[in-house]
């Protein structure tokens, strides 16, 4: 492998990392905090894939597409909260796999009825279009730049959120001890809504910015939600920090087997999944 | 004519399970007082706190703050009225820094009420002050306590509830906490204090409730308390 290859599958996998961790930290966020399980988090990645691809056929526009997924992703996973989620915080895992199972299959017969099965796609925006040159032989697209630089910046807003503001004390007061935030007079059910639906939100965007780089499909959240859980769990369950560096580590490694070890590639994840838990089975970064 | 009472607690009866651990229990505050709520180990004194608070509800009784019917409210709806409470083991959250503990409670109470703020806090704390980036859980014993009084007062209380505020720290140090508790009574805040030190408890409040197995068998003022000591040192003793 020369370097110019070795950049762009660095690259690659960087910012397939950095996608990860957008999806990842809804989930990792939701069960360190609220103690859910959510195995429907990959749908929402789909959601906002299928969402971006109706808006762009809807507006024509790329920006546009992307903030109206974007809220109604944010509205969705509020509804979702209300409705269903909350039914389950006096209630064990498995009643919340049997409902996030479900909600599964609900999704994904939706997106059957409202946009069918064929593949889709959505253009790259005209001014994210193009390559620049990293070397004289090796272009890498503006458009992976642009995604790996969204994510970063979203990650960032993430974790200011979470150090440096009152509702990010609150969030993690509340991952703690519950009773003693409620018993502070903090109503944690509201908490709990913002925290839910700012996961499906990152989660959705995820899907939103793929929408140009992959085919739209049935099955993508399924897909994604398994290495969301790997990431989740080699980062160390409930964990920010951990989802971040894990879902770099997963993006690399993958990116890298698919080239070096093809043979290997769909299995190198657990790989790596297994010998850290071996060696740290609460995960890195576990509290 | 009685003035309005502050908290008045009534019939409770609450359960773990089906275990019947409070066997109709009355409690009232009246503005500005202190009571006393006094027991052996296992008599239903945290239990009792728990129903009134609603972290535990119980099958049956009344709950009134301000002559208001809050029985049905949840626990933070509650707290908004105006209570705040120091838990048993004292409630630290892992993850946040002493200041993070201090700034996420802060909040004007009932009225807009703004008595006690950060600074004053800190003043009346001056333990903390030193210890503001280290995370709660790495505090003493007696700091955490500081710290978890410190929090509930920003809360700006009408009403503030101890459970064994004293419990497990040194003598200088538990004298340190006395004198802070003494410091918030003289501020006009209500306090509902649960603890076993009969001695201080006697100077500090106004009235005095004892828990046998979760009934009341004793609730009376501080002369009556004296009037009835051997008695009520008998109910205490192990
Ligand atoms: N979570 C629980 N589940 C079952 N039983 C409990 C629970 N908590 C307390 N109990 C029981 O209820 C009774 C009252 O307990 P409670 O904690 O109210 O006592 P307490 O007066 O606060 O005692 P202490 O001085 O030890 O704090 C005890 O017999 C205790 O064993
Ligand atoms: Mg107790």
């Amino acid at each position: 492998m020369d370097f110019a290859i070795f950049l762009v599958q660095l690259l690659n996998g960087l910012q397939y990392g950095l996608l990860l961790f957008l999806i990842a930290s809804g989930l990792t966020l939701v069960f360190g905090v609220m103690g859910i399980l959510n195995l429907a988090h990959g749908s929402m990645y789909m959601i906002g894939a299928y969402l971006m691809w109706y808006f762009v056929q809807l507006t024509d526009s790329f920006v546009l597409a992307a903030l109206l997924s974007a809220v109604i992703a944010l509205l969705l996973g509020v509804v979702i909260e209300k409705t269903l989620i909350n039914r389950l915080y006096r209630r064990n895992h498995l009643d919340q796999v049997l409902l996030t199972i479900g909600m599964i299959f609900v999704f994904n017969a939706m997106q059957s009825l409202l946009w069918g099965d064929d593949p889709l796609g959505v253009a790259v925006p005209g001014w994210l279009s193009g390559s620049i040159s990293l070397t004289e032989l090796v272009e890498y697209p503006v458009y992976r730049i642009f995604v790996a630089l969204l994510c970063l910046l979203l990650a960032a807003g993430l974790y200011l959120v979470i150090n440096r503001t009152r509702l990010g004390m609150l969030v993690r007061a509340g991952e703690s001890n519950r009773e003693m935030v409620e018993c502070l007079g903090i109503d944690i059910n509201r908490l709990y809504t913002i925290v839910f639906g700012a996961g499906v939100m990152l989660a959705a965007l995820a899907g939103v910015v793929s929408a140009p780089m992959a085919s739209i499909v049935p099955g993508m959240g399924e897909h994604v939600l398994i290495s969301c859980f790997v990431v989740v769990v080699i980062g160390g369950m409930g964990s920010i920090k951990g989802a971040f560096v894990a879902a770099l580590m997963v993006g690399i490694v993958d990116t890298f087997a698919a080239v070096l070890l093809p043979q290997l590639s769909s299995m190198i994840v657990y790989i790596l999944m297994a010998v850290i838990l071996i060696i740290k089975p609460q995960g890195l970064f576990s509290s | 004519m009685q003035a309005q009472p502050l908290l008045a607690v009534r019939g409770l009866h609450s359960f773990y399970g089906e275990s019947h651990v409070l066997h109709g229990v009355d409690l009232t505050i009246q503005p500005g007082q202190a009571l006393s709520l006094m027991g052996r180990n296992g008599m239903g004194k945290t239990t009792t706190l728990k129903s009134l608070l609603g972290l535990l509800q119980p099958r049956s009784g009344s709950v009134e703050f301000l002559g208001r019917d809050v029985g049905k409210l949840p626990t933070w709806k509650r707290m908004r009225e105006g209570i705040a409470y120091v838990p048993e083991g004292r409630g630290m959250f892992h993850n946040l820094t002493v200041k993070e503990h201090l700034q996420m409670a802060a909040r004007p109470g009932i009225g807009g009420k703004l008595e006690w703020d950060y600074d004053r806090v800190l003043a009346t704390f001056p333990r903390l002050a030193e210890r503001l980036t280290n995370l709660g859980t790495q505090l003493s014993g007696g700091e955490q306590q500081m710290l978890a009084i410190g929090r509930a007062l920003l809360t700006n209380p009408e009403l503030l509830i101890l459970d064994e505020a004293t419990e497990g720290l040194a003598p200088l140090i538990r004298k340190e906490i006395w004198e802070v508790i003494a410091h918030v009574r003289a501020s006009g805040i209500s306090t509902l204090i649960v603890d076993k030190n009969i001695e201080v408890l006697k100077n500090l409040c106004d009235r005095h409730v004892v828990l046998v197995k979760g009934q009341v068998v004793f609730d009376g003022d501080t002369q009556d308390l004296q009037d009835n000591l051997s008695q009520i040192e008998c109910w205490l003793s192990v």
